[in-house]
């Protein structure tokens, strides 16, 4: 069989499995100590790249499904953004033209984001994914209002009976 | 993501789902090369076209958490897609870099992706895909694994 035959029939199906957990356990362990050393040869920048794309990956996850758990994922999301590009967030703060005592209430939740800082946000995350992957900018407010959408609905035992007080309809259609 | 029409040279949009429960009558071990049914405690993923559904490729895995990994069980185009005949490229290579994208997500600049192939078929897997090797696994970690993403995510 010729190397170019040979390599075009490698590419339909891998048999990958185990065949016992010792041999997983010292395949790991053998790997590790050679991760281990590897890691060593990261740039900050790969590093960089790596928090900002679980970052991304984790946003889009979380739009895609409704957590009905009171959960601050917007403050979450947003400190990781921070953190990785920043140590000391009052950077952060500078950048994006905000007081500190302000974002720190915000990541807080102590303050609510008002719309600059949405659009100052999006603006700064443009810039920085811009050279590392695509990435919308308006998830920032997708993330906020799916949260808000999550918690109203999951909340729905505690406003619900108020809010019936006020509410009437006209029963227009007949069952 | 998306796969190449070998004949055509067109690109064609694709989408990485779970396997759902009903898929599995459908992938036979004739097409797709191994009992699926099997792996049904474990994350099955199949990549599909988003116009016709047709499923092209299916992979396993295992998150291995303590070792900041995920493990490839099995990994297999469908039988249309094998050696030189195939109709779509890249299924593999998309399939590998699903698997990326998970443990990026779960572990960041520590993630890695394993596989455990048959000795004959690893040095493919090293030169196609930047696969490091020890003893008999290959492994794709952070620098591999965002060269896949920049090569095959166009999400």
């Amino acid at each position: 069989m010729t190397k170019e035959k040979k390599i075009a029939n490698t590419e339909f199906g891998v048999d990958s499995r185990y065949s016992s957990k010792a041999t997983k356990k010292i395949g790991g362990k053998d790997l590790m100590e050679s991760r281990l050393e590897r890691m060593k040869d990261l740039t900050p920048d790969q590093i960089l790249r790596a928090k900002l794309i679980q970052l991304k990956l984790r946003m889009a996850d979380y739009l895609l499904k409704p957590i009905y758990k009171k959960h601050n994922y917007f403050t979450e999301f947003l400190s990781n953004y921070i953190d990785a590009i920043y140590d000391k967030r009052n950077k952060f703060a500078e950048d994006v033209n905000i007081s500190p005592v302000k974002l720190s209430q915000i990541i807080n939740n102590h303050r609510e984001p008002q719309e600059e800082f949405f659009l100052r946000l999006m603006v700064h995350s443009e810039l920085t994914f811009k050279n590392i992957c695509k990435f919308d900018k308006s998830c920032w407010y997708q993330v906020y209002f799916h949260e808000k959408i999550c918690d109203t609905i999951s909340s729905q035992d505690k406003w619900r009976p108020n809010v019936e007080k006020n509410v009437k309809t006209r029963h227009l259609i007949s069952v | 993501m998306q796969v190449l029409e070998v004949s055509t040279r067109k690109r064609l949009q694709v989408e990485i789902l779970p396997l759902e429960s009903s898929d599995y009558k459908t992938i036979t071990k004739k097409r797709y090369y191994f009992n699926w049914k099997e792996e049904k405690d474990y994350e099955v993923y199949k990549l599909q076209l988003i116009d016709s559904k047709e499923i092209l490729g299916i992979v396993s895995i295992e998150r291995i958490p303590e070792e900041w990994r995920i493990h490839i069980r099995l990994l297999t185009v469908s039988a249309e897609n094998k050696g030189k005949e195939k109709i779509y490229d890249h299924i593999i290579g998309n399939l590998i870099t699903h698997t990326a994208k998970i443990a990026i997500k779960e572990y960041a600049e520590l993630a890695c992706v394993s596989l455990k192939p048959k000795s004959k078929i690893a040095q493919h897997y090293i030169d196609k895909y930047g696969m490091n090797i020890t003893g008999a696994t290959l492994s794709i970690e952070l620098n591999e694994i965002l060269n896949l993403i920049e090569s095959y995510d166009h999400d």
